[in-house]
């Protein structure tokens, strides 16, 4: 009897606190468009969350978090993006890559947009410089785009006799040609040819891996590409499936089994988000917010895989990765 | 109204003096503290700045020592034609340890690039690219040791260049470029006070080192350098802090530090709200404390002025009273100070107040019929007991004028009253001389008693000197009336005798009085008196016989005696 008054007492005290946090009039809403499922995003969410806390924010207490998930399905980003600037939120975070940013930037919103990509924002139009974003845009770069030649250059060191080496990439995304144009550039100087392979849905990975594994390519380079990233697993299930040596941009992949990856540190630059989101609640103006470009880039390789399809590392590759899997 | 004259009187004085006697010495006090305060601050400020910046320094030292010491190890083995797997590995080693550094370039003996690795472009192994003209290489092979200007990639990130060269010719030399977004680990750990920062500059005077990386990444635009810059020239070579503006507009101290190597300047900063805080809470406390002081001024002076005012309103209550005659009134006020004292001292003077005016009025009584000499005796005495009804034996003498009566009806009233005027002046004074005691007095006749109340030597003779004196002087008068033509004598009957002497009458109307045969006898002695005689009963001739002639008159009938009575006269000469 006791204890359920108690409980009720409690109940009632929650219910009291959260209406009364519901009507606090001040507590400021941060729009959150993901590209992905709450499940795939997860350590990323956990981060961008870390840096909010550093910055003294979090959800809850002293800032509400407005979510719209895409799926995966990047064609509906725009009107997501639409949907969350129309409930006039405070700030729009758009993490997870150039489509997303793109997305919320095309809306036209005067809200204050925090992006987190891993292309060139500069490049793709999204800010006017590093310095200087603009007006009301600015973020964090991850760097994974531009070191897309350098995982070229990794699997042609794993794979020194190969002549050909396949690329895939996802014809839709907005670093794509830019990409494959490094590419190319790379293949030249280390003098292999390269096998471009498009996939933009998860049903064509298999196709993707068929194919290489049909053909005289024996070795995959991902592009870097959110849609990608984010299906580490899948991609290393069919690489080991098809038993060939591939890289991605994320530690998810070698992580899942996959061969290895060379990219930005997304905790780092998911953090850093966070951190700018909460400066910009704090009244900083985002024109003073230069772009910041994450200074980790990691190799990890996964020694067991390398073994499974009976490849080895060389010792320069081994002594500069950032982590080895065992 | 007393209330209100204790605010303006008392109140305002006390509290001035109180205020005074708090507030000067905490006034002091916080002022010497704040002084002394503020040099021991500035000192200590001084000398932690200077402490603060120079660790700083060394700190920011230390990051590019490391960098050059690690790159130091790749420099170590001579070169030989052959590619260097061993170095390359190396290489890839000190990339991973070394997060700051984004690229390394080993060049061998003859100046040719023979590896180059970087985080983000693609590596060139063995180009042998002839680098020997390379500024770094040159400026290496120089001082060792070499760094660049520091240059902004893509207008944000500030990246220097560091080229180190082996002890040997032979190892050749690495350059490194090394991405100084990474000195914020190190600057963001310093800590200057609670909220001081610590930030550099390179020798021009642009940010590459600071707590908001967001100020670095725009490093390169004057407008982000340019309060940085400022604070550095208001420092100036010169050693010791300076006060300043910082980028945000507070006032801090700062103190710099060279950067041993690069050119750099480390400064610290602290905003002067913290670095001073001790004494502003110096300042305050005393501020505090005087606002303390003020009230306990102002409550012991309302006190005091309260404690004043009370004895003082009842004092002046009192003397109002005594003054308006009441003197049965007592002042009570039992402080046990001075004011208890004051009121007693009132109380006092009130009863002896009250003592004399009943002595004054007493005389006042007693001067009716008594000399004044004899009047101020008995008040001395302290006991008019000696007034009480008692038998005694007196001397009774009368007087009064001859043919008053007719002279009085022919002439005007004030003449009249002129005669008796002078008359009864003369006599007063002869009563007074001989301090005999006046019983009554109507129209030209007066009673007076000599030995009553207070017993004289020899009373006949007195009496008789007196009778003596009383004629000599009227008769002077007399001799002027008639030479105005009034005509008017004088006699005087003397007698003695025991009678009832005692005060008679009511409340104020006290009158002195004498009864006994002696009495009438004088009376009708005077009556029988011609002018210019002094008639006496026997008693008085036996007691002035030999001292004063005596004419004897024989026995004459007396009203009022059955039997004849012998009399005798006092001549006298009237001159």
């Amino acid at each position: 009897m006791r204890r359920r008054d108690v409980l009720m007492l409690m109940s009632a005290a929650a219910a009291w606190t959260t209406s009364a946090r519901a009507q606090k009039p001040s507590m400021p809403v941060i729009g959150y468009l993901c590209p992905e499922s709450p499940e795939l995003f997860g350590s990323r969410l956990r981060a961008f969350h870390q840096g909010l806390r550093e910055a003294g924010f979090v959800e809850g207490r002293n800032v509400a978090i407005e979510y719209e998930w895409a799926h995966g399905q990047y064609a509906r980003l725009p009107a997501l993006a639409a949907e969350l600037v129309a409930r006039n939120v405070d700030v729009v975070v758009a993490p997870g890559g150039a489509p997303v940013a793109l997305a919320v930037k095309g809306t036209g919103t005067t809200s204050t947009i925090i992006f987190e990509m891993g292309g060139d924002p500069v490049q793709l139009g999204v800010v006017d410089s590093l310095p200087r974003p603009g007006a009301n845009i600015t973020g964090v770069s991850s760097l994974s785009v531009d070191v897309s030649p350098k995982r070229l250059e990794l699997m042609h060191e794993l794979l020194p006799a190969a002549t050909t080496l396949a690329v895939a990439v996802n014809p839709t995304s907005p670093t794509a040609n830019s990409q494959v144009q490094k590419l190319h550039s790379a293949a030249e100087t280390l003098g292999v040819q390269l096998r471009v392979l498009n996939a933009s849905k998860e049903e064509e990975f298999e196709s993707v891996f068929s194919t290489v594994a049909g053909e005289a390519a024996n070795g995959i380079v991902f592009t870097s590409d959110p849609y990608f990233a984010f299906r580490s697993r899948r991609l290393a299930d069919l690489a080991i499936k098809y038993g060939l040596p591939a890289i991605t941009q994320t530690r998810d992949f070698p992580i899942a089994g996959g061969l290895m990856s060379y990219g930005g540190d997304f905790v780092q630059s998911h953090r850093r988000a966070g951190i700018y989101a909460g400066r910009v609640l704090k009244g900083e103006k985002p024109a003073d917010l230069p772009v910041q470009l994450v200074t980790k880039v990691e190799l990890v390789i996964n020694l067991k895989t390398a073994k499974l399809l009976g490849r080895e590392f060389s010792a320069s590759v081994i002594s500069g990765a950032d982590e080895v899997i065992e | 109204m007393i209330v209100r004259d204790r605010f303006r009187g008392l109140f305002p004085k006390y509290f001035l003096a109180l205020f005074m006697a708090v507030a000067i010495p905490l006034a002091v006090n916080g002022g010497i503290e704040a002084w002394f305060g503020y040099r021991d601050q500035r000192a200590q400020l001084d000398q932690l700045l200077g402490v603060q910046a120079s660790s700083a320094a060394a700190e920011i030292h230390n990051f590019i020592f490391d960098i050059t010491t690690q790159l130091g190890w790749l420099v170590q083995q001579p070169w030989t034609d052959e590619p260097d797997e061993q170095r390359r590995t190396d290489a890839q080693r000190l990339l991973r340890q070394a997060p700051a550094i984004a690229s390394l370039t080993l060049i061998d003996n003859k100046g040719h690039e023979r590896l180059y690795v970087s985080r983000v472009g693609l590596n060139r192994i063995e180009s042998r690219t002839d680098r020997s003209t390379d500024p770094a290489l040159v400026g290496a092979r120089a001082n060792r040791i070499w760094f660049s200007d520091v240059s902004y990639n893509r207008g944000s990130e500030p990246y220097l260049t560091v080229a180190v060269v082996g002890n040997r010719q032979a190892a050749g030399a690495v350059i490194a470029e090394v991405n100084l977004k990474l000195i914020w680990d190190v600057i963001s750990a310093i800590k200057v006070g609670q909220t001081g920062i610590a930030f550099v500059l390179d020798e021009p005077g642009r940010l590459i080192a600071h707590p908001d990386i967001s100020l670095v990444l725009r490093g390169a635009e004057a407008s982000t350098s340019q309060p940085f810059r400022s604070l550095r020239e208001a420092i100036g070579p010169g050693v010791g802090f300076a006060t300043s503006q910082d980028g945000r507009g507070r006032m801090v101290a700062a103190s710099a530090a060279a950067v041993a190597g690069p050119d750099w300047t480390v400064v610290v900063e602290q905003p002067l709200s913290e670095a001073y805080a001790p004494i502003y809470a110096s300042l305050w406390r005393t501020a505090v404390l005087l606002a303390v002081g003020t009230i306990f001024a102002g409550l012991l002076a309302y006190g005091l002025a309260h404690r004043m005012t009370e004895p003082i309103k009842l004092l002046e209550e009192g003397t109002e009273r005594i003054g308006a005659g009441s003197f049965e009134h007592r002042i009570s006020i039992q402080t046990g100070d001075e004011f208890q004292r004051l009121a007693d001292s009132f109380n006092r003077m009130a009863g002896e107040l009250a003592l004399a005016q009943q002595h004054q009025e007493r005389i006042a009584k007693l001067k009716r019929f008594l000399a004044p000499q004899v009047a101020d005796l008995v008040d001395r005495a302290g006991d008019d007991s000696v007034l009480d009804g008692r038998r005694t034996d007196v001397v009774v003498v009368f007087c009064d004028l001859r043919g008053f009566t007719a002279f009085s009806a022919g002439v005007t009233p004030e003449e009249v009253m002129g005669v008796l005027s002078d008359y009864y002046d003369v006599l007063g004074r002869v009563i007074a001389q001989f301090e005999a005691t006046l019983i009554s007095f109507s129209g030209d006749g007066l009673m007076v008693l000599v030995n009553a109340p207070v017993p004289v030597e020899q009373p006949a003779l007195r009496a008789v000197d007196l009778a003596i004196e009383m004629q000599k002087r009227v008769q002077g008068l007399i001799v002027g009336w008639r030479s105005r033509g009034y005509q008017v004598g004088f006699g005087v009957g003397l007698a003695e005798g025991s009678a009832i002497v005692g005060r008679i009458g009511y409340e104020d109307r006290l009158d002195y009085t004498a009864i006994g045969s002696a009495v009438n006898l004088a009376a009708r002695l005077c009556a029988s008196a011609a002018d210019r005689e002094i008639l006496v009963d026997a008693v008085i001739a036996a007691n002035v016989r030999g001292a004063r002639s005596l004419n004897d008159m024989g026995n004459r009938q007396i009203k009022g005696f059955d039997e004849a009575i012998p009399v005798f006269g006092i001549p006298f000469d009237a001159h």
